[in-house]
């Protein structure tokens, strides 16, 4: 089953930013489909059943960039 | 309703840190709720370290005014105490502009309500009527001092409004025996009051060891402190103290008997938190009972009460809320207190490693050792030096003048797990008070009665 995972996203600034975090989103293993807002700061993450939502805060764009991550609900679909 | 990424509860240090810390992470992004009643920045500035060193450095310096310590030398001083105590309040107003008014105006992510907060459920509180919701919670809410339950305690100060006091009481009263009933009394001994400090426990200082505070005692002793320790006051009428064993009237009592958690009112339970009596539980990430509330500081359940502690605790808790799966090691925080001779500690003391059954070596040298002790006529100490049987430091206690200004030596020793062997190949100025630190560390392979100053 799939889940919607709602992620609170700070330090996006531009649409470049955007793409940058749409981009690492969609290239983590089981990620299925991404929506981000930079109005909002936020992103929902369609992921298969296989994904700790957990482990989206640990990738790379958000510990080694400036950027900085809050899984805030996960709903399954 | 009101909606913010992060609520905190208190605007003392742990807060600030937490806020500024987190503000840094998310580029200023993250929306807070900064909710507290008082003057801002809690304890530490207003009531709290702040003054209290203040009073004790200007207490030092009239003592040292009145009685030279060096031959040749003749003083003469005098104390208008009222304007004296203006200027103190002043000093406090000033830092708390400097340092956290003006800080928090910086910062447009923070919005400041003034009250007392109360939680609602899980992600809500009340502030003034105002209902607050936010993902997560900070609760830094910091202490308070405990008053205990004597009959006729009623007419008294506390650390929180001894600065309002205005004339320097003649025979002072001070119950307690910890950092602050201790560093009071010097104070106020300096400045020429009588005091006597009164205390249920036989002890003084009880996270250090005996032989550090019994030193202590006797110093404090003979700078004209009266101690009337394992003594129970029974009834207090009109400043008078009647105790186990006699009574004895006083100008003014203060009251320094420990501190609480500043938790009442909170209503922790509507929103799933666990505390005790000691303050709030927290996990080893300081995240209570419910997963999306932290507490930190002094208001949390721990074995230190401390302003450096609380902001480091703050720092650690804006981190962990993005994931960071920080912790701390108490056993790495210094602290010290502030009269004279200064007595300063980190790290495991002698008694905590057996208690614990750790194997260790100790070295404990008197500070008349050190050439500078000597020079500023302040010999009256000892430096302990805990080590494990590999020679790694496990704990650093100095009873000397300046030991608050180089105890963290002691912290980058400990923390660090470094050996009496660092201590030796590091050189250390000649001649500073911090040098004991050397010749502890030295004692540990030579016999220092047998030793030259120059000895590196």
């Amino acid at each position: 089953m799939a889940k919607n995972i709602e992620l609170r996203i700070y330090g996006m600034t531009c649409d470049g930013c955007v793409t940058h975090i749409t981009d690492a989103l969609k290239s983590t293993i089981g990620v299925e489909d991404v929506y981000v807002s930079l109005k909002d700061g936020q992103a929902i993450v369609r992921v298969d059943d296989n994904v700790d939502p957990g482990e989206l805060e640990k990738l790379d764009v958000f510990t080694k960039t400036h950027y900085r991550v809050q899984v805030r609900s996960v709903k399954d679909e | 309703m009101s909606k913010y990424d992060l609520a905190i509860i208190g605007k003392g240090a742990a807060a600030f840190s937490a806020a500024i810390r987190i503000s840094e992470l998310t580029s200023n992004q993250i929306k807070i709720a900064m909710i507290g009643y008082g003057p801002i920045g809690g304890a530490c500035v207003n009531v709290g370290c702040v003054p209290s060193k203040y009073l004790i450095e200007a207490s030092k310096n009239f003592e040292m005014a009145k009685k030279s310590l060096y031959e040749g030398i003749n003083v003469y001083a005098s104390i208008d105490f009222n304007k004296f105590m203006e200027a103190l309040n002043n000093f406090v107003v000033t830092e708390r502009i400097e340092k956290y008014e003006k800080v928090i105006k910086n910062f447009h992510n923070i919005d400041l309500y003034e009250g007392k907060a109360k939680f609602v459920d899980k992600n809500a509180v009340t502030v003034n009527k105002q209902k607050i919701t936010a993902f997560n919670f900070l609760i830094a809410t910091g202490s308070k001092t405990l008053i205990p339950d004597v009959k006729g305690l009623n007419n008294y100060y506390t650390s929180e409004n001894i600065w309002n006091i205005r004339k320097i009481p003649e025979k002072l009263a001070i119950l307690g025996s910890g950092e602050v009933a201790v560093e009071l009394a010097y104070a106020f001994s300096n400045f020429g009051s009588k005091v006597y400090i009164f205390n249920r426990s036989d002890r003084i200082l009880k996270g250090f060891d005996d032989d550090i505070t019994k030193n202590l005692r006797k110093t404090l002793k003979n700078h004209g402190i009266k101690f009337h320790t394992g003594v129970n006051i029974n009834e207090i009428k009109d400043k008078t103290l009647f105790y186990d064993n006699g009574s004895l009237n006083f100008d003014e009592i203060i009251v320094a008997t420990g501190r609480i958690p500043n938790i009442d009112g909170l209503d922790l339970d509507r929103a799933g938190i666990k505390f005790n009596d000691r303050g709030i539980i927290v996990d080893k990430y300081l995240k209570t009972s419910n997963e999306n509330i932290y507490a930190a500081g002094d208001c949390v359940d721990q074995e230190l009460k401390l302003e450096t502690l609380a902001g480091k605790e703050g720092t650690m808790v804006a981190e962990n809320i993005l994931g960071s799966g920080r912790t701390i090691n108490i056993k790495n925080m210094p602290w010290a207190v502030f009269c004279e001779p200064n007595v300063a500690s980190v790290g495991y003391t002698e008694k905590e490693a057996k208690s614990m059954d750790i194997k260790y070596n100790v070295r404990k040298i008197e500070i008349k050792n050190v050439v500078k002790a000597n020079i500023l006529k302040s010999n009256d100490g000892i430096i302990k030096v805990i080590s494990d049987e590999k020679g790694i430091i496990l704990g650093v206690q100095v009873l000397a003048s300046n030991a608050a200004e180089f105890i963290i030596e002691g912290v980058y020793l400990v923390q660090n797990r470094l050996t009496y062997s660092d201590i030796i190949n590091s050189s250390h100025v000649f001649p500073t008070v911090a040098e004991s630190i050397k010749i502890a560390g030295q004692s540990f392979i030579r016999d220092i009665s047998k030793m030259s100053c120059c000895m590196e």
